[in-house]
């Protein structure tokens, strides 16, 4: 193998075939331009540092991420040996297996029935790729906590720009081993490997050479000597590739290059400029969903709702740190309990604010889940979030007072909602209208979210001006209407008027002494529901005041209306 | 040269331990009606601990009674304390509710039966001002919780009871009953913790005419 320096001497020292060679060889000489495919070194990739995430037993692990988490890692001694076949080839074939399957000898690309004349007690699972790509996904996603640029490399491998973010995390030694942490935690097991180009980190990751390179100066002979089956070039390459010696990279660099080009593919030729850095290498960034979907299966299944609360713990953990990478909470949660035969049970949390802890979260579900009749045994979750919602970020408050008040309301809110119905948790507000029964409404609880009219005073005796007071303008007697031109309206409201014994004089638990009245109140006649009613106020034997009217339509009845509490 | 007392007085100086509500004299929330102030310790209602006002009817001036504290205690806190209604016998009457000087804005309407649990948990959440609560307890074990959760919040609580009950046993702070008569409402403060039982002739009761100055 030739090193570059050596290289870089030759040309017109010795004019041997050797030489020749070397001159229009791949690896393009910093000098000057020479061979068809004339690399320029790309200054835009100069200052990057990749990390390759490869993940060798991704097939195993994507299905293993699908079944339920809640099981301990399987002891190799003990647990019965997992193969993964693949279903779009007839099945015949293992794909995949594990540590148990690989130590009693059953290898990839084995016949399915020389696995189980091997191990007849294997357990086979089902390939499958949407699975794959979802477990990619959920790396990638991951990774965004370490760097915003996170690029998807299927079908197993994740590569991350991680050049700013070495300092941040305490080094590349610390950096790795946190993003080992974080991916293991997850149930992969990743190779890595960091190098100031792309490719060249997710060919070493692939063949396991767990390295880390900072500079590119040493890249080109650590790359030489990688076999080539690093770089997934086609078969048909492959082969008269190795017809002609050349197995590692290095060979390959050898070559010249505008005769690899033509013969094989430029891409290979793009490809390897690109390892070594003297090409750009632009890549798409990773966006991360901005919905979170996740579905668990559960074995074996479960009938409880506790364990049910207990088996989406985990579920619930992985949204929010999803959550929490973007900074933004979630409103709405649709939790899907999966039934073998019945019809799934769907159980829809609704947060009265934007929230992204996993306890809040966890505490309702199991406030809901414990009031939720299962048809059946569960065999799977599902959660899906609603859109999300950038969170507000509350500072803390130094004076004891203030905090935890008015944050501390929609828990509140949600927690009675959770038990009692949407429904049984309400604000009220006033409507500018005459009638009565229409001159309020229920209201949404939250600020910010209702329509709540600018505060304000209704024109209704007991007009007392408290705010004005607080504030210690005391309006002048002129301003404040006086009390016999101002309407009385009870402090309760029965929801429909009660009709009264009684033709010429209301009875109600005796006769009823009339104290101020009528006020007349007709209104309505476009909308269908227009009233026509003398108003009064009463009082019983018994020394109860009461809002009574009298019908001014038809027969003239008394009804009772409301009650001054 | 000024003492350290003149300079504690100072209004920009806080201190810690006056805040969160651990200031120790146990002062009263005006009621709005100067009678009742007078026969109650502190001069007013208990600022923590259950209130339970017996009555065997609504109408009587029960919820009058209550309008001028409340209506103080939701412009408290910059507005920010809530007041929750549990299970009450009848719709509260918005226009009237501002007209008394509420912010209605601040009312959290809870539907319950029975009302225990939702009280309990408006009172421990530490977002509401004031909690009222129409509930039948038939067990000591719940008014007892409820009393402990009213004793730690900073939170009128407020229960409304049948006279019947009056003759059990209660952990409430303060409890009185109501009676109407042709004059209008007689209060009859049946207990009280650090006062004296009383009766106090309130008349009609307008609470337009009775203020809280806060």
């Amino acid at each position: 193998m030739s090193l570059p320096g050596k290289r870089r001497v030759t040309p017109g020292v010795q004019p041997s075939s050797a030489t020749v060679r070397s001159q229009q060889g791949l690896r393009p000489a910093p000098g000057g331009g020479r061979g068809a495919g004339k690399p320029v070194r790309a200054a835009a990739t100069s200052n990057e540092l990749w990390l390759a995430i490869h993940l060798p037993h991704y097939v195993l692990e994507s299905l293993r991420r699908r079944t339920a988490a809640a099981q301990p890692d399987p002891d190799p001694g003990t647990a019965t040996a997992t193969v993964v076949v693949d279903m779009e080839g007839g099945g015949k074939v293992v794909c995949a297996g594990d540590a148990a399957a690989v130590v009693a000898g059953v290898t990839r690309g084995m016949a399915l029935n020389s696995a189980l004349a091997l191990l007849p007690g294997l357990h086979v699972l089902a390939r499958d790729a949407q699975a794959e790509r979802e477990l990619l996904k959920a790396v990638a996603t991951r990774a965004i906590g370490f760097t915003p640029r996170v690029v998807l490399e299927p079908p197993d491998a994740v590569l991350l720009e991680v050049r700013g973010s070495l300092r941040l995390f305490g080094g590349v030694r610390r950096f790795i081993a946190q993003v080992r942490e974080r991916l293991q935690s997850m149930g992969v097991a990743p190779l890595l490997a960091l190098t100031p180009t792309p490719l060249a980190s997710l060919w070493f990751a692939r063949m396991g050479e767990e390295v880390a390179l900072r500079s590119r100066d040493g890249l080109a002979s650590r790359l030489a000597r990688l076999p080539l089956a690093c770089a997934r070039w086609p078969e048909k390459h492959l082969e008269p590739l190795a017809a002609m010696g050349v197995r590692t990279i290095g060979d390959c660099l050898k070559l010249p290059r505008d005769g690899f080009a033509r013969r094989f593919a430029p891409q290979m030729l793009r490809a390897l400029d690109r390892a070594v850095g003297c090409a750009p290498d632009p890549r798409v960034a990773f966006v991360p969903r901005e919905r979170y979907s996740v579905r668990r299966d559960l074995e074996p299944e479960i009938s409880d709702t506790e364990r049910l609360g207990r088996a989406a713990g985990p579920l619930v953990d992985e949204l929010c740190s999803f959550l929490e990478l973007r900074c933004c909470g979630v409103d709405v949660l649709d939790f899907s309990l999966l039934h073998r035969d019945a019809p799934s049970t769907r159980v829809c949390l609704r947060f009265a604010e934007p929230t992204a802890q996993a306890g809040r979260i966890a505490e309702l579900l199991r406030e809901r889940l414990a009031r939720t009749e299962l048809p059946g045994p569960v065999r799977a979750l599902r959660l899906r979030s609603g859109p999300l919602v950038a969170a507000r970020q509350e500072a803390g408050d130094l004076f004891a007072r203030a905090r935890g008040r008015s944050t501390s309301v929609p828990q509140l809110v949600e927690r009675l909602r959770a038990r009692l119905g949407t429904d049984a948790v309400y604000g009220i507000q006033v409507v500018p209208e005459h009638r009565p029964e229409s001159a309020w409404e229920k209201g949404d609880i939250l600020p910010g979210r209702g329509h709540f009219p600018p505060g304000g005073h209704s024109p209704f005796r007991p007009a007392l001006p408290a705010a004005e007071r607080a504030k210690g303008n005391v309006p002048s007697q002129e301003n404040v209407p006086s009390r016999e031109n101002v309407p009385l309206r009870p402090l309760w409201l029965l929801a429909e008027p009660q009709s009264l014994d009684g033709r010429e004089h209301p009875r109600y638990e005796g006769r009823l002494e009339f104290e101020e009245g009528p006020e007349r109140i007709e209104s309505g006649w476009w909308d269908g529901r227009d009233v026509r009613r003398d108003y009064y106020v009463a009082r019983t034997a018994g020394g109860m005041r009461l809002w009574v009217f009298r019908e001014r339509r038809a027969e003239g009845r008394w009804f009772l209306h409301g009650v001054f509490g | 040269m000024s003492s350290i007392d003149d300079l504690l007085r100072h209004p920009g100086l806080w201190r810690a331990r006056e805040q969160g509500g651990a200031t120790s004299q146990p002062t009263g929330r005006p009621t709005g009606y100067v009678a009742l102030d007078r026969c109650l310790p502190g001069g007013g209602w208990p600022a923590q601990g259950l209130i339970e006002i017996l009555t065997d009817r609504h109408g009587v001036g029960e919820l009058s009674l209550l309008m001028p504290a409340l209506a103080a205690l939701s412009h408290e806190d910059h507005g920010e304390g809530w007041l929750a209604w549990v299970a009450p016998p009848y719709q509260p009457y918005a226009p009237a509710l501002v007209a008394c000087g509420i912010d209605v804005r601040r009312l959290l309407l809870v539907r319950a039966q029975p009302a225990e649990w939702a009280m309990e948990q408006a009172l421990r959440s530490g977002a509401c001002s004031a909690v009222l609560g129409w509930a039948e307890f038939r067990d000591r074990q719940g008014l007892r919780r409820l009393q402990l959760a009213a004793e730690q919040s900073r939170c009128m609580a407020v229960l409304f009871r049948r006279l019947a009950d009056g003759n059990e046993p209660s952990p409430a702070v303060l409890r009185i009953a109501l009676e109407s008569s042709r004059k209008g409402l007689v209060v009859h403060i049946v207990k009280s913790r650090g006062g004296q039982a009383a009766t106090v002739q309130l008349g009609w009761l307008d609470p337009a005419a009775h203020a809280v100055a806060h």
